[in-house]
C-alpha cells in the first residue's frame, strides 16, 4: 500500500546492486526548475520576513524625519507576545479549529466511505458534486455565502422568517460559525477525495477475506478501511490545521457585511492590518509567530498520531 | 471616489506574509525636499508614469498625449491594491512620477519618504489659486511645500426622501438637533422606518462628520505630533450618534454601498442618507424607481458652526524619484484644473472636482432629472467652500480608521460606546506612532 504522508527522507536509500545512481548533473538538471522558483519565491521571502522581524524603525528628527531601520533584537516579538489582540485572534482561531476541523473531516470520511461502497450508483456524479466547491476560489465562495447569510437578501433567512424563526447568521456569537461553515463547504469535498483515493488503493482481497470471516459492511468500514487510510486522515488533519491558522479570505469577505468581524479577527488579518499601518517589522514578527505555532501544532499532531496511524 | 473596498479589490488582497516579504527596509534617504530642486524643462521627449485608480483615466491621458507629443504619459490602474502597490514600488525605488493618493493617506506616505516637493517649480506654487482652499491646505501640508495637487473631493450633504418627510408632515432638518427630533417623529409614525443608518465599518464617513465639527485629530508643535482623536468636538459627534443608536433610531446593520443598503432604501425603510458628492450617481443608478423622490439639501449643522464635512477624494502626488519635475507639474496642473480634462474625468470617472474651474463645469450646473431637476451640484459646491481648512490628517490615519471601525462595531452591538471607540483609536494611533519612531503625545 502507498503511504501518502511525507516521510523523513533517509540518506542513502538502497541502491540496485551494480547499478550506479543517476549522475549528479542529471539530478540537478531535473531539480532546478523546481528549486529555483522555490528558493526565489519561498525561501528568500521567508528569510526576509525573519530578518525584518528583528528590525526596528528609527527616525531622524522633525515632523517628517527620514526613517531607517536598525537591529532591535526580540523587540518586535516582545510586542507580539504582549499584544492581547493577537492572543484573542489565536483563541478565536483555536475555537474555530477545534470544532470545524473534526466536523469537516468526519463528514468527509463518511462521504468517502459511502462513495466506496459497491451499492452506490452514479459514483462519478457524487464524486464530482462533492468536489465541486473546491474549484470555487475561497473569496468567491465567501461572497456567495454572504448573500445567503444576509438578512436583507437571503432566501434562506426569508424562509426561516416565514416560519417564525429569526436566525442572525452575522451576529456576534454566530459569525465565527458562519465563517466555519464556508470553510467546511469549501474543503469537505477536497478532503473526501484524498481519503477516497486512499480507499481505492486497498486491495479487494482484504474485503473478501473479511467477508469469509463473517464481517459486515459496517465492520469492514470501521475495522479495515479506516485504520488502513489513517495516514491520509492524519494528512488531511495537518492540512486543515495549517489552513485554519492561516484563515483570511472567509472572515475578510464576511467583514464587508457584518460589523461583528473586527480587523484583527484572525491572526493573518491582524498581520495585514498592522502592515497596512506601515508597521512592516511588527507584521513580519506576527507572521513568524503564526508560522512557528502552525509548525508546532501540525508536527505535534503528526508525532502524536504517527504511532497509531502506522506512519 | 467611493472608499468602500470593492469586492474585486478583496480578491486581490495580498496576504500579510507577502506584504511583509515585499516591504523592504528604508535605507537612509535625503529628506523630501527635492534635493536637486531642479525645475528645468527636459530636452527632447519625456515619458511620465502616472498610476491611478480612476475609471476612464486612460481616455483623459490619451487626450493629453494627443496634444503634447513631447510629454507622453503612461497610465497604470492600481485600484486593486493602491497603497500596497505604491508602498512596494517605493521600497523598490521604482515609484512612478505621479500617483493617486487619498487626502487621508498623504501624511502616512510622507512618513515613508514618498514625495518630492514641487515648490521649486513656480507653476506648482502658482496653482494654489485654482483649488478649493481646504484641498490645497492638505496637499501643501499647511503651505510648507507642494507635494500633490488636489483632484477630487467629497463635500457632504443630506440626501432626503422628500416624499416621506412630506407624508408625515416633518420639516427637512437643518441642524443635527432637528435631525434627531425628526428621527423620533419618523420612527413614531412608522416603526419600520429609520431616518438613516450608521455604518460602523466606515471610519472615512465618520471622519467626515468629525471634520464638520472642527474636530482636530492631529496637530504638530514643539517637535511632536499631538494626537487629539478623542477631543471634545469628536466626543460631541460620537455622543450624538451613540444616542441615536441606543434609541434604536438608526439602523446599524447596513454597510454603505452594499446590496443590502440599497435593498433597505428600495423597501422605503430609510428616509435619508448622509452622503458625499460622488454618491449622487449611486442612488440614480441603483434605485431607478425612486426617481423624483430624492432631494439633496445642506448637511445639518452644529448650532452656530455652519461648517460642512468632506468624505473621500484624492490627490495626484509628486512621487519621490521623479526626474522630470517640470513636465510632471505641467501635466498634473492640466489634469486637475483644465476644464476639458475635468469634464472628461467627471463624465467617465464620476469625479467631483477639487478645482474651482471644475465646480463651474456645464455638467455640474444643470438640473439633474433623477433629483427633480434640482441643481444638486450647487448644494455640493456650497458645501465644498464651507469645509474647515484647518483640518489635517495624521501619519497613522489607517490605523486610526481600523481601530475606530473595530470599536464602533462593538458599540453598535451594544458593547461600549462610540466615545470609547475614539479613545481606542487614540491609543492605537499613539502605539503605531511609537512603533514607527514618530514623536507623539496625547492631547494638546
Amino acid at each position: 500500500m502507498t503511504h501518502i504522508a511525507p516521510r523523513a527522507v533517509t540518506s542513502g536509500g538502497r541502491r540496485r546492486p551494480g547499478g550506479g545512481g543517476p549522475r549528479a548533473g542529471t539530478v540537478i538538471a531535473f531539480l532546478t526548475p523546481f528549486f529555483l522558483p522555490f528558493v526565489l519565491f519561498y525561501l528568500v521571502p521567508v528569510g526576509y520576513a525573519l530578518w525584518q522581524s528583528f528590525r526596528v524603525v528609527r527616525r531622524t528628527g522633525g515632523q517628517y524625519g527620514t526613517s531607517y531601520t536598525t537591529f532591535g533584537g526580540f523587540d518586535q516579538y516582545t510586542q507580539v507576545f504582549q499584544n492581547s489582540e493577537f492572543w484573542n485572534s489565536i483563541g478565536r482561531i483555536g475555537l474555530f479549529g477545534i470544532v470545524q476541523v473534526p466536523v469537516m473531516l468526519f463528514v468527509a470520511l463518511v462521504m468517502a466511505l459511502l462513495l466506496d461502497t459497491p451499492l452506490l450508483k452514479l459514483k462519478a456524479f457524487f464524486r464530482i458534486t462533492a468536489f465541486m466547491p473546491y474549484a470555487v476560489p475561497g473569496v468567491i465562495a465567501a461572497i456567495m455565502w454572504s448573500y445567503l447569510y444576509s438578512p436583507q437578501l437571503s432566501p434562506v433567512v426569508d424562509l426561516f422568517q416565514r416560519i417564525g424563526l429569526h436566525p442572525d447568521f452575522l451576529g456576534p456569537g454566530a459569525v465565527l460559525w458562519s465563517a466555519a461553515n464556508v470553510s467546511t463547504w469549501l474543503w469537505t469535498g477536497y478532503n473526501m477525495l484524498i481519503m477516497y483515493s486512499a480507499l481505492q488503493s486497498i486491495p479487494q482481497e482484504l474485503y473478501e477475506a473479511a467477508k469469509i470471516d463473517g464481517a459486515t459492511n459496517w465492520t469492514i468500514a470501521w475495522r479495515i478501511k479506516v485504520p488502513i487510510i489513517a495516514p491520509s486522515i492524519v494528512l488531511t488533519t495537518v492540512f486543515s490545521i495549517i489552513g485554519t491558522l492561516q484563515l483570511y479570505a472567509e472572515p475578510a469577505v464576511l467583514r464587508q457585511i457584518s460589523s461583528n468581524i473586527s480587523s484583527t479577527f484572525t491572526p493573518n488579518m491582524l498581520a495585514y492590518a498592522v502592515a497596512s499601518g506601515n508597521n512592516y517589522q511588527q507584521a513580519a514578527a506576527i507572521s513568524v509567530v503564526i508560522a512557528v505555532i502552525t509548525f508546532v501544532l501540525s508536527f505535534g499532531f503528526m508525532r502524536l498520531t504517527s504511532k497509531k496511524a502506522g506512519l | 471616489m467611493s472608499k468602500t473596498v470593492t469586492r474585486t479589490r478583496l480578491a486581490a488582497v495580498a496576504t500579510a506574509a507577502t506584504l511583509v516579504a515585499l516591504a523592504g527596509c528604508s535605507s537612509s534617504a535625503p529628506s523630501d525636499k527635492a534635493s536637486a530642486a531642479s525645475c528645468t524643462p527636459a530636452k527632447g521627449k519625456v515619458t511620465l508614469q502616472y498610476w491611478n485608480t480612476v475609471p476612464g483615466m486612460d481616455k483623459v491621458v490619451d487626450l493629453w498625449n494627443k496634444k503634447n507629443p513631447d510629454i507622453q504619459v503612461q497610465t497604470k490602474n492600481i485600484s486593486n491594491d493602491q497603497y500596497g502597490t505604491l508602498g512596494n514600488a517605493l521600497k523598490a525605488g521604482k515609484a512612478p512620477d505621479l500617483a493617486q493618493v487619498g487626502y487621508d493617506e498623504l501624511p502616512a506616505l510622507r512618513t515613508q519618504n514618498a514625495f518630492v516637493d514641487a515648490s521649486a517649480c513656480s507653476a506648482a506654487t502658482a496653482a494654489k489659486s485654482k483649488f478649493v482652499p481646504w484641498t490645497w491646505s492638505q496637499t501643501s501640508f499647511g503651505g510648507t511645500g507642494v507635494f500633490a495637487l488636489p483632484q477630487d473631493t467629497g463635500p457632504m450633504a443630506l440626501y432626503v426622501r422628500s416624499d416621506i418627510f412630506k407624508k408625515y408632515g416633518i420639516a427637512i432638518p437643518t441642524t443635527w438637533d432637528e435631525y434627531a427630533a425628526a428621527a423620533q417623529k419618523l420612527h413614531k409614525a412608522d416603526p419600520s422606518l429609520d431616518i438613516t443608518f450608521f455604518d460602523p465599518n466606515n471610519a472615512e464617513w465618520f471622519n467626515g462628520l468629525l471634520w464638520q465639527n472642527s474636530a482636530q485629530m492631529y496637530s504638530y508643535s514643539g517637535d511632536k505630533w499631538h494626537v487629539t482623536v478623542a477631543s471634545d468636538q469628536s466626543k460631541q459627534v460620537a455622543d450624538y450618534w451613540q444616542r441615536l443608536i441606543a434609541g434604536k433610531l438608526v439602523r446599524t446593520d447596513l454597510a454603505n454601498g452594499s446590496t443590502q443598503m440599497y435593498a433597505a432604501y428600495q423597501k422605503d425603510q430609510i428616509a435619508s442618507y448622509v452622503g458625499a458628492a460622488w454618491g449622487y450617481s449611486m442612488f440614480r443608478d441603483n434605485l431607478p424607481r425612486q426617481s423624483g423622490k430624492w432631494s439633496i439639501v445642506p448637511m445639518p449643522t452644529w448650532g452656530a458652526n455652519g461648517a460642512s464635512g468632506d468624505w473621500g477624494g484624492s490627490t495626484v502626488a509628486f512621487m519621490k524619484g521623479s526626474t522630470h519635475l517640470y513636465e510632471s507639474v505641467k501635466f498634473n496642473t492640466w489634469l486637475n484644473s483644465d476644464p476639458e480634462a475635468l469634464a472628461l474625468e467627471n463624465q467617465l470617472g464620476g469625479l467631483y472636482p477639487a478645482a474651482d474651474a471644475g465646480l463651474k463645469l456645464p455638467a455640474l450646473s444643470k438640473g439633474v432629472p433623477y433629483y427633480n431637476n434640482e441643481k444638486i451640484f450647487d448644494v455640493f459646491a456650497d458645501s465644498s467652500r464651507k469645509i474647515d481648512t484647518n483640518f489635517a490628517w495624521g501619519p497613522t490615519q489607517k490605523t486610526v480608521n481600523l481601530a475606530l471601525q473595530d470599536a464602533m462595531a462593538k458599540a453598535a452591538a451594544g458593547d461600549g460606546t462610540l466615545t470609547d471607540a475614539l479613545s481606542a483609536a487614540q491609543a492605537a494611533a499613539l502605539k503605531s506612532m511609537k512603533a514607527q519612531a514618530i514623536p507623539a503625545t496625547a492631547g494638546k
